[in-house]
């Protein structure tokens, strides 16, 4: 699991604003280096990285969200959020097909077959969850997101 | 899944530490609404956000950790002291966490295990075969699954009543607020 922020250089006696500024940015240069691997989708502790960074992300912007200007903070906000869920959607399965696994060896042979015969039925439901979230980096990519996020949080 | 609750009196002039004092509080009240519903154990929707809120807590302290930690130089003493505390209040909070999320798994895999159950059944009706309605394994792991979900129940609350009888929210919500405001140790 990704490890707390990084955010010890941080002074507590500078302004609410800066610091949240630095926070922000922090945690969604972070999120955004979990991309590519949650895209390729062979190793799933991408995609869970990227749903806890891109969580603590939006905590952050919730508990920060006065010391930004409302209506861009929150067209921002909801593109993380949409990242949330979408990773999530995936995680899920991934989850549940790890724990299933995990059962088979305390069961019987015909037991085994029929659990087996779920992991399948949910590796299924997991490629289709990664539709809607390749989709979702390919927009995000295409409206220049990323360069966005930054230009507005990085002053 | 409940949305966060909106933070009120946040100052973006003022200082970090000082914004701690405001923000945590608000965070650990958030967590205490759910309160109210989390003795019965049927209530799956209210400890689902009790413990999406105990996340944004935790998550919000390890925010705010650096303002719990005093220069070395002022008080080797006292930044022993102040981040030992906090990161024992964190603990408790990361536990919490912990188990809340284990009722929660119990309860998708429950809901996962029912649904495939009566998926498959409407399967072997529609296409008459009878071999898909005999899931013994499907049905052996709800069996387990309730088990263990009522196991991890009874630690929660048990965990949670001792939480109360030693006042932790009081005890948490004073140490949030003994934060040096000036950071003048």
């Amino acid at each position: 699991m990704v490890a707390e922020a990084k955010i010890s250089a941080i002074s507590p006696d500078e302004t609410l604003e800066a610091c949240a500024r630095e926070i922000i940015v922090n945690y969604f240069h972070e999120m955004m280096s979990y991309k590519d691997g949650a895209k390729d989708g062979r190793d799933i502790e991408f995609v869970h990285d990227m749903r806890v960074t891109s969580r603590r992300l939006r905590n952050a912007m919730d508990n920060f969200a006065d010391c930004f200007p409302k209506k861009s903070f929150r067209e921002h906000y909801k593109s993380v959020k949409a990242i949330t869920q979408a990773m999530g959607a995936v995680r899920d399965f991934d989850v549940l097909v790890d724990h299933f696994q995990k059962t088979l060896d305390a069961l019987n042979e015909t037991e085994q077959g029929h659990i087996r015969e779920l992991i399948e039925h949910l590796q299924c439901e997991r490629e289709e969850a990664r539709k809607p979230m390749l989709t979702l980096f390919t927009k995000l990519e295409e409206t220049g997101f990323e360069e966005q996020f930054l230009n507005f949080f990085n002053k | 899944m409940a949305k966060a609750h909106k933070i009120s009196g946040v100052k973006p002039l003022g200082s970090y530490r000082e914004n701690a004092r405001i923000i945590l509080p608000q965070k650990l009240e958030e967590v205490y609404t759910w309160e109210p519903f989390i003795r019965d154990a049927a209530r799956r929707e209210e400890l689902h956000n009790m413990r999406i809120s105990i996340k944004r807590l935790r998550y919000t302290m390890e925010l705010f950790r650096v303002v719990y930690e005093l220069p070395k130089a002022c008080s080797e003493h006292a930044v022993a002291t102040d981040d030992k505390r906090f990161a024992e209040f964190l603990a408790v909070i990361v536990d919490l966490q912990g188990i809340l999320g284990d009722i929660h798994d119990c309860d998708v895999i429950l809901q996962v295990l029912t649904n495939y159950t009566c998926q498959s059944a409407l399967d072997a009706v529609v296409l008459g075969s009878l071999s898909a309605t005999g899931k013994d394994g499907i049905a052996k792991l709800i069996d387990r699954t309730r088990e263990t979900r009522k196991a991890d129940y009874e630690k929660f609350i048990e965990k949670w009543e001792q939480l109360s009888a030693a006042d932790f929210k009081q005890k948490l919500l004073s140490f949030f607020n003994i934060t040096n405001l000036t950071g003048d140790y």
